[in-house]
């Protein structure tokens, strides 16, 4: 055991500093732990932690990558974190952007010759079908940024020159589902699409497409070897480095995603409006906040007993905390004039006729558009759909997981029963079982609007933003690698 | 250069919708949209051509022969679609390597069935997470993609063939006055195939659909073409179980696999685009209601020659609509798609 941490009640910045110190192995060791013992729980603190972790795995000094073997290393950490606490999504989401970020970089490494002489039979065809463009932020990593620019300029830089890609983006953004037909596939026919792929050559290529100039029949899998000509040994340790800084966006990506939701605050609180929350996020916190400089409204905030009514409580009180243990804290609302009205879960149905909005922040997002959320949420969601109350739910990206949930039972957890019933209580807890869920599962029919830190969506348009941010070949980590990525 | 006659030429003239019957009738696990896609195959293989434009041409006249000459277009459709949108997007490129793109697709033409089965496998292995201890399953007859997702759970995760999952199916079963239609023998052997292993199949007629309802954990269907907005074009009854399972709350699976999506925006049953005599209005004097009964404008617009071309469905054969609100996913080998992903899906291939 790490001895730095003896002696401190483990816990997230703990974790942080100890890895500075601590070697790969221990700290992957130490953060199963924790995440067994549920000492870092909640979305955002393991989050942040399966970053900072991913991020030594690959910046490990004197060790040097090549694209499979990152991937296959990736996979490996993150199929034993995911198995510590399968129900934290959180962690599996950030493994699966890592080996997105991972790919994409490998990709652009090899594209590079190809895609400038395919640029020149490309444009015609894209041009001819163009579409106006949608906006897009997407991180610089997610595995569809570039192709939100103009496809075939994308890789037209060299490797890890990300301005070129941004600077793309400054010209007529696609829609991001057309350009899979271009470059970074480049040589093939139509492939990136599912339903092409009934006719597709076998090898993946179309032998009719226009090779690059230098090979003659088509050939297997993509081509290392015009890749060759560019030094394959730099370009290793550009990887990790690129990776890193891919990692580094994910990290920042992190600390800002409550402000980038909140930015969108004063566009769904209006003046005089009554607001329905529960629970203790710091997340609607923070968009309740930025609102109430400008507005003023009245909230009433659901208590979440018994798991979190105390953290609620104190909210209220005085003001959001930062993450565990920090010194951080915001003012309460009722500093800036907000009248907030604390009342008991049960008493959820009656006001929501006179409730103009009800904000919940959920705990995971899954690829349907449901939810997972802090219990007492599905009845929350459930009488403002009878009452026709929005249901507004404030979630970043990290949260929303690509994993379909086949039976959403196995997705909630169970939190310790002497919260409800005190174990005193003998004669009572003998007769009965007692059961504290700590989650709910929320369908998406009962959520009218996702608010991410990229803007707002509807439930239904969710999976595409699942398909922009992963790929589909991490998404079941426990598949096997395919020993030459035929997709890069 | 003059596009050649398809049915002209030495050999006897080209029918290509016998050529598609045979396909179906010889192999029956042949779905119609790839049966559609090797019957056009065929014909460029009997056809010669030299051009692009020519061979786009040809392809286009075909298809058109095969859509007027089979009552139920719609899921074949989708494969001359797919099919078509392939070719020009494959010979745009070519510029040069023309005839290497030709023989590429005659010679394979085993090779895309072979790789629409695999799609169905596919679906199947899927299956195992649909399916948990305990469910009950409510299923409409006849879907291979179905039974084979059916099949698949029964046996999954143990050696000896018995699977560890305990379920139990529903099944549909609607004796029609013809009987021992297609869909029926298909029906029964699905069935069973299913008790066979150990799974227990009731089998209800299309009345007891609500009645059952409540002890119903989720229900499978498959369908003949998924529309453009997401819902699906399935066999009659389809509609009706997914509106009593909206409003039980069960959630409703379209089983489909990818090459089934089918460019078409119906707005309604009407809006299919096939004649289906399903209500039939009849009084005590007149026998036939079909002239009468036929709206003057829709005369006018379309032409006698349209008319008398589409024939109607065959009973057993008949298809209805059903809307995306009411189906909860639609499987594919691509994974689970929501509604809303289906045009996406689309998009790609005709843009």
């Amino acid at each position: 055991m790490p001895s730095s941490m003896v002696g401190q009640t483990p816990s997230l910045t703990g974790f942080l500093k100890s890895l500075k110190q601590n070697d790969i192995e221990n700290s992957i060791e130490l953060f199963i732990s924790l995440l067994k013992r549920r000492q870092i729980k909640n979305s955002r603190p393991c989050a942040i932690a399966t970053t900072h972790l991913l991020l030594r795995v690959v910046a490990e000094p004197k060790r040097k990558w090549d694209a499979q073997k990152l991937i296959a290393r990736v996979r490996n950490v993150g199929r034993r974190l995911i198995a510590a606490q399968p129900r934290e999504m959180a962690v599996g989401n950030i493994v699966r952007r890592v080996l997105g970020v991972i790919r994409e970089v490998a990709e652009r490494d090899e594209d590079p010759l190809t895609d400038s002489e395919f640029s020149g039979s490309a444009s015609p065809i894209t041009e001819e079908f163009q579409r106006p463009a949608l906006p897009t932020r997407f991180s610089e990593f997610s595995p569809l940024h570039g192709a939100a620019a103009m496809p075939h300029n994308m890789h037209s830089g060299r490797p890890g020159t990300a301005d070129s890609v941004s600077m793309d983006l400054g010209g007529t953004p696609q829609r991001p589902a057309l350009l899979s037909t271009n470059a970074s596939y480049a040589g093939q026919g139509p492939p990136g699409t599912s339903l092409f792929s009934i006719l597709q050559h076998p090898q993946g290529r179309s032998p009719v497409a226009t090779p690059p100039p230098g090979t003659q029949s088509p050939v297997t899998g993509p081509s290392p070897s015009r890749r060759a000509i560019g030094g394959e040994i730099p370009e290793k340790l550009d990887i990790k480095a690129e990776v890193i800084d891919g990692i580094k966006e994910l990290q920042d990506e992190l600390d800002v995603v409550d402000n980038q939701i909140a930015e969108s605050a004063l566009d769904h609180i209006h003046s005089n409006e009554i607001i329905l929350t529960h629970t203790s996020s710091q997340t609607v916190q923070k968009f309740l906040l930025t609102a109430a400089r400008k507005r003023k409204f009245t909230l009433f905030h659901a208590e979440a007993y018994p798991n979190n009514h105390e953290a609620t409580h104190v909210t209220i009180l005085n003001g959001a905390q930062g993450e565990d243990d920090s010194d951080e804290r915001w003012k309460p609302l009722t500093s800036l004039g907000i009248t907030v009205i604390l009342i008991p879960d049960s008493a959820v149905f009656a006001p929501m006729s006179r409730i103009n909005k009800v904000i919940l922040a959920p705990h995971a997002v899954l690829a349907n558009g449901s939810l997972l959320a802090a219990a007492g949420a599905s009845t929350i969601a459930l009488a403002a759909k009878t009452h026709h109350v929005p249901v507004v739910v404030l979630s970043g990206v990290y949260k929303l997981s690509p994993v379909y949930p086949f039976d959403t039972d196995e997705l909630i957890e169970y939190g310790d029963p002497s919260k409800v019933v005190p174990f005193e209580e003998a004669e009572f807890t003998d007769k009965v079982d007692i059961v504290n869920p700590l989650y709910d599962w929320v369908d998406c029919d009962l959520v009218d609007l996702y608010i991410t830190n990229l803007g707002g969506h509807a439930p239904s348009y969710l999976y595409r933003i699942v398909a922009d941010h992963y790929r589909v070949e991490d998404i079941d980590l426990n598949a096997k690698l395919d020993a030459v990525a035929k997709k890069g | 250069m003059a596009p050649s006659q398809p049915s002209s030429g030495d050999e006897e003239a080209f029918d290509i919708v016998a050529t598609y019957r045979r396909l179906l009738s010889e192999d029956p696990d042949l779905t119609m949209p790839v049966a559609a896609i090797e019957s056009l195959i065929v014909g460029l293989t009997n056809t010669p051509s030299t051009t692009v434009s020519e061979t786009l041409d040809l392809v286009s006249k075909l298809t058109a022969q095969l859509k007027s000459g089979v009552s139920n277009p719609i899921s074949l459709s989708a494969g001359t679609d797919l099919f078509q949108q392939y070719l020009i997007s494959n010979l745009q490129r070519a510029r040069g390597d023309f005839d290497q793109a030709r023989s590429h697709l005659v010679q394979n033409g085993r090779l895309f069935i072979e790789r629409a089965k695999a799609a169905r496998e596919t679906i199947a292995g899927f299956g195992k997470h649909f399916v948990r201890d305990g469910n009950t399953v409510l299923t409409n007859g006849g879907s291979r993609v179905v039974g084979a997702l059916l099949r698949n759970a029964a046996e999954s995760s143990n050696g000896s063939g018995r699977g560890s999952i305990r379920f139990r199916v529903i099944y549909v079963v609607s004796h029609s006055a013809t009987g021992g239609s297609a869909e029926e023998s298909e029906t029964a052997a699905n069935i069973a195939a299913l008790r066979e292993r150990d799974i227990p199949v009731a089998e209800i007629p299309p009345t007891a659909i609500a009645y059952c309802m409540d002890m119903v954990t989720s229900c499978f269907v498959g369908a003949e073409g998924v529309v453009e907005n997401g819902g699906v074009v399935s066999r009659l009854g389809t509609y009706q179980m997914a509106s009593l399972a909206k409003a039980a709350g069960k959630p409703f699976y379209v089983v489909s696999e990818s090459h089934k999506f089918v460019r078409l925006y119906p707005l309604g049953q009407s809006d299919l685009g096939i004649e289906q005599n399903i209500v039939d209005f009849r009084t005590a004097r007149s026998s036939e209601e079909k002239e009468s009964a036929k709206d003057e404008g829709v005369a006018d617009l379309e032409g006698e020659g349209a008319m008398s071309s589409r024939r109607s469905c065959t009973p057993g054969d008949e298809l209805d609509y059903t809307p995306p609100r009411l189906i909860s996913g639609i499987i594919t080998e691509g994974g689970v798609l929501l509604p809303s992903a289906v045009s996406e899906e689309l998009i790609k291939i005709w843009f």
